[in-house]
């Protein structure tokens, strides 16, 4: 099985390797990086950090905790510091869009200002080919000379809230909103080691001593003693019933905490022996074979296991922070086979605010052997009753998704009210569709023509908001790989649409997304309609129905296997999706793309004027992936028996989706609405045409439609019943 | 005559007129075994096909929750499971429900039919027992 997988994986990319760098060119998307510049001492001999520090001739080894590297250039023939200079890996594993982290090498001075960035591998398919890596390139120049101080986000700048805005990359936000936390993250650790940024100066605790000494069980449940676990899996290795690790660990200055773990007299002990504003606490370990002190630690070295964060400060510990704990008092306690004190010597920390302890690991990827860097953590907060005052009220700062839907929260109300609107006027159908006639469509369509003029200004070319496949394959990549709804969030346009999308392809099949609301679907047919418009009718046709019903299967063998595609590579899945002229059209703009893309892209849109929606019906990977639900949408369109043999609605049906016994396939049904129209209109329709004769014939009323399309029947039955009575 | 009220000609399952608990027993267990008595005894390759494939992909999440197999493998295996679970249904079930999934109407169902319930239903299923697996922790992508 795997040896078949193994052959097809190979086979496929061998395949699409072939075809990606003759589209692309050589990029850094899934760059083969050497295995050495995630470990080796040397971080420069394997990564081009002079690219990232102009200047600087020279680099150290790496450093501290997390790792930097320092930049050294010659003045007046003398060395000296210029800098440092980061893997961004090497402190943060924030994902990006793919769910994978993007590999960066950044440059900062002395004084805290950014000096170079350079990608040197990601992930992102959108980077692939829908938007060229220059621009990713361009928003990364946008850092250069801002100070790692600043308060820079995406966005517009704010100098009131001292913000500093970016601008983003069109169709990418959230691969740069991603790649701004890194920036900031990397950034701000690396200068809060060196001393370019001062420690966060907090208010330091005031303990309140309740006297007595709670079991390990109570401890544990009242936070604390708290608990980190790493299972094997989660750095790549085989699952096992053994964890990777497990920690148990808890703060000690807290007189009856410390006591309680400690004992009376170990307790006293070790307070005696701390200054002001040092802190101590503990660790056990009491599962797995790995080590949190490490293996290869040397006298007078840190300690590369375990850290303290809080807020935006770490704090690491030396051989001189570091005490024997010989044994736990408190009763309950678990077994263990590893443990410490580390005493954090900064009055930044303070135990009334919560921190965290960092396990700091290494995650292998099964498929390459690579090991890339990732961190575990637990919060940790003093319980309030510990506390002289209770816990202090902290104001955490919003998450970038948040600051997005509050940034853009006008636009996002008139697209949400744009979706609810469209969703209300079609539940409504039966009304428009009943003041339309075969002759005047206007009820109908003022709404219609409406939603797809908003949908191609506001929704395509505006908000940028086109629905793709590739936003299905990235959900599926990341449900294998790291699901984060941080990411779906911070592009709210999208992630409305697809709400919107998966309820009413329920509720009434694809149609009213693909008919109405689709930019690139909503343009295609608007052209179709000019061009009728100003005399190129002559000029339209249509497929004929045994030819549509052959053709119509194309789109879900795209689909199929753009789907198969990205079993093996969502990557190549991603360039296989060019097949959609979405990006072409609304991210990057039909003038700023390679020109077989730009003409693909306007053939399709010159074809549109001359066949209805020819890439709807025949090309749209999304519209086959939303036909195959169709098939269970809840409530369909209207027929009457009659359809059967009668062939005015299938003459008109622009999406050619009735069949010659008159019934509707759902899945290629755009909701027009035309046949609707027909249904009721006692005019055209020839059942109701031939009814509304006899009537008019006989002298009889001609008494409402019902729901069932026909004349309410007239049933004169009260005359007799009448007469009795008097 | 053909009714065009229905994408396809109406079916009437066995179970479609039981009383309301009944058959909502048989519709989930019409959702999850796609063989069926008559279909059994006129397809004896593909009865005895299906159960070896049942078996494999068994052992396939079996091996996952050992943590021995990929979560891609899985994926594989679980696609292959639909595409015969299709050729069965065609043969022993070859009906989908029309409308409302509360409702009790159903059709004939063509090849697209099976293929667009059995591709969404076992991407229910799947995505759920895959997500089991993987908050369970068994399951290495």
């Amino acid at each position: 099985m795997k040896t078949l997988l193994a052959f097809l994986r190979q086979t496929m990319l061998a395949t699409c390797a072939a075809l990606v760098p003759a589209l692309a060119g050589a990029t850094a998307y899934d760059a083969r990086l050497p295995a050495e510049i995630h470990t080796a001492p040397r971080l420069c001999d394997y990564a081009p950090c002079a690219e990232v520090f102009p200047g600087a001739n020279d680099f150290s080894e790496r450093k501290g905790r997390p790792w930097y590297v320092e930049a050294y250039g010659e003045r007046d023939g003398r060395r000296e510091l210029l800098g440092y200079v980061m893997l961004s890996t090497d402190i943060t594993d924030i994902p990006a869009y793919s769910g994978k982290p993007i590999v960066t090498l950044i440059g900062m001075d002395k004084d805290g200002r950014f000096v170079g960035v350079k990608i040197l591998q990601h992930s992102e398919p959108i980077l692939l080919l829908g938007i060229p890596e220059s621009a990713m390139v361009r928003f990364n120049e946008q850092y250069l000379g801002k100070f790692i101080g600043d308060n820079i986000e995406i966005g517009r700048s704010r100098r009131d809230e001292n913000v500093i805005g970016l601008d983003a990359v069109s169709g990418a936000t959230v691969t740069v909103v991603a790649q701004n936390q890194v920036m900031m993250r990397s950034g701000g650790a690396v200068a809060r080691q060196v001393g370019i940024l001062d420690p966060t100066v907090r208010e330091q605790a005031r303990f309140v001593e309740r006297g007595h000494a709670p079991d390990w069980a109570t401890l544990v449940r009242e936070g604390s003693v708290r608990r980190l676990t790493v299972r094997p899996d989660q750095v790549g290795l085989p699952r096992g019933p053994e964890p990777f690790i497990d920690l148990w660990f808890g703060y000690l200055n807290q007189p009856d905490v410390g006591r309680a773990v400690l004992g009376d007299l170990s307790y006293r002990n070790l307070m005696n022996q701390l200054g002001a504003g040092e802190h101590a606490l503990f660790i056990i370990r009491s599962g797995g074979e790995e080590s949190f002190k490490g293996s290869g630690f040397v006298r007078g070295g840190l300690y590369d296991r375990v850290q303290v964060r809080q807020g935006m400060d770490v704090f690491t510990f030396r051989d001189l922070d570091y005490r024997n704990l010989w044994g736990v008092h408190a009763a309950g306690a678990p077994a263990f086979d590893e443990s410490a004190i580390f005493i954090v010597r900064s009055e930044s920390f303070s135990a009334a605010y919560p921190w965290k302890l960092v396990f700091l690991g290494n995650r292998v990827d099964r498929a390459t052997g690579h090991r890339s860097f990732a961190n575990f953590d637990t919060e940790y907060w003093m319980p309030a009753e510990y506390l002289d005052g209770g816990r202090p009220k902290i104001v955490k700062p919003d998450a970038p998704w948040v600051r997005i839907w509050k940034m853009r929260a006008v636009e996002i109300a008139l697209f949400a009210g744009l979706l609810v609107g469209v969703a209300t006027v079609y539940a409504h159908r039966d009304r428009l569709t009943r003041a339309s006639t075969q002759k005047n469509k206007w009820p109908v369509n003022a709404f219609k023509y409406a939603a797809w003029t908003i949908s191609i200004g506001f929704v395509g070319f505006y908000l940028l908001a086109q629905p793709s496949i590739t936003q299905v394959l990235t959900w599926f990549h990341a449900l294998l790989f790291q699901w984060q709804w941080e990411l779906f969030l911070t592009d709210p346009f999208i992630f409305l649409f697809w709400i919107f999308i998966i309820v009413t392809v329920f509720l009434w099949g694809r149609g009213l997304f693909c008919g109405w609301l689709c930019p690139f679907g909503s343009l295609s047919e608007m052209l179709y309609k000019i061009g009728g418009a100003i005399g190129l009718k002559r000029f339209q046709f249509k497929l004929s129905k045994p030819m549509h019903d052959r053709v119509k299967w194309v789109k879900y063998w795209v689909f199929g296997i753009l789907l198969g595609t990205s079993m093996f590579s969502m990557g190549y899945a991603e360039v296989l999706a060019e097949v959609e002229p979405f990006k072409t059209t609304f991210l990057v703009g039909l003038l700023n793309r390679a020109w077989p893309y730009t003409l693909f892209a306007a053939g399709l849109l010159g074809l549109s004027i001359f066949i209805e929606r020819p890439f709807c019906k025949y090309l749209c990977p999304l519209g086959a992936a939303l036909a195959m639900p169709s098939t269970f949408r809840w409530f369909g369109l209207k027929r009457k028996q009659e359809c059967d043999t009668c062939k005015a609605c299938a003459v008109g049906c622009g999406s050619l989706a009735i069949d010659r016994d008159g019934r509707i396939d759902q899945r290629e049904c755009l909701l027009c609405l035309d046949c609707m129209v027909l249904y009721t209109d006692a005019h055209a329709c020839p059942p109701l045409a031939q009814e509304r004769k006899r009537r008019v014939k006989a002298g009889l009323e001609l008494t409402p439609i019902g729901a069932d399309g026909y004349f309410i029947p007239i049933k004169p039955v009260a005359a007799a019943s009448g007469a009795k009575a008097h | 005559m053909v009714d065009p009220r229905m994408p396809t000609d109406p079916v009437a399952p066995p179970f479609a007129g039981r009383g309301t608990f009944a058959w909502l027993a048989a519709e989930a267990w019409h959702h999850l075994w796609p063989f069926s008595r008559e279909g059994f005894a006129r397809h004896r390759i593909v009865q005895a096909a299906g159960i070896a494939l049942a078996a494999s992909t068994m052992v396939a999440w079996f091996l996952a929750g050992t943590g021995r197999l990929e979560a891609v493998a899985i994926i594989a295996w679980w696609f292959g499971w639909s595409v015969f679970e299709v050729i069965v249904r065609l043969g022993a079930k070859p009906w989908v429900k029309e409308g409302p999934w509360w409702g009790r109407r159903y059709r004939r169902a063509h090849l697209m039919d099976m293929l667009c319930y059995v591709g969404f239903k076992n991407l229910l299923i799947g995505a759920t027992l895959f997500l089991a697996l993987k908050s369970a922790g068994l399951l290495v992508p």
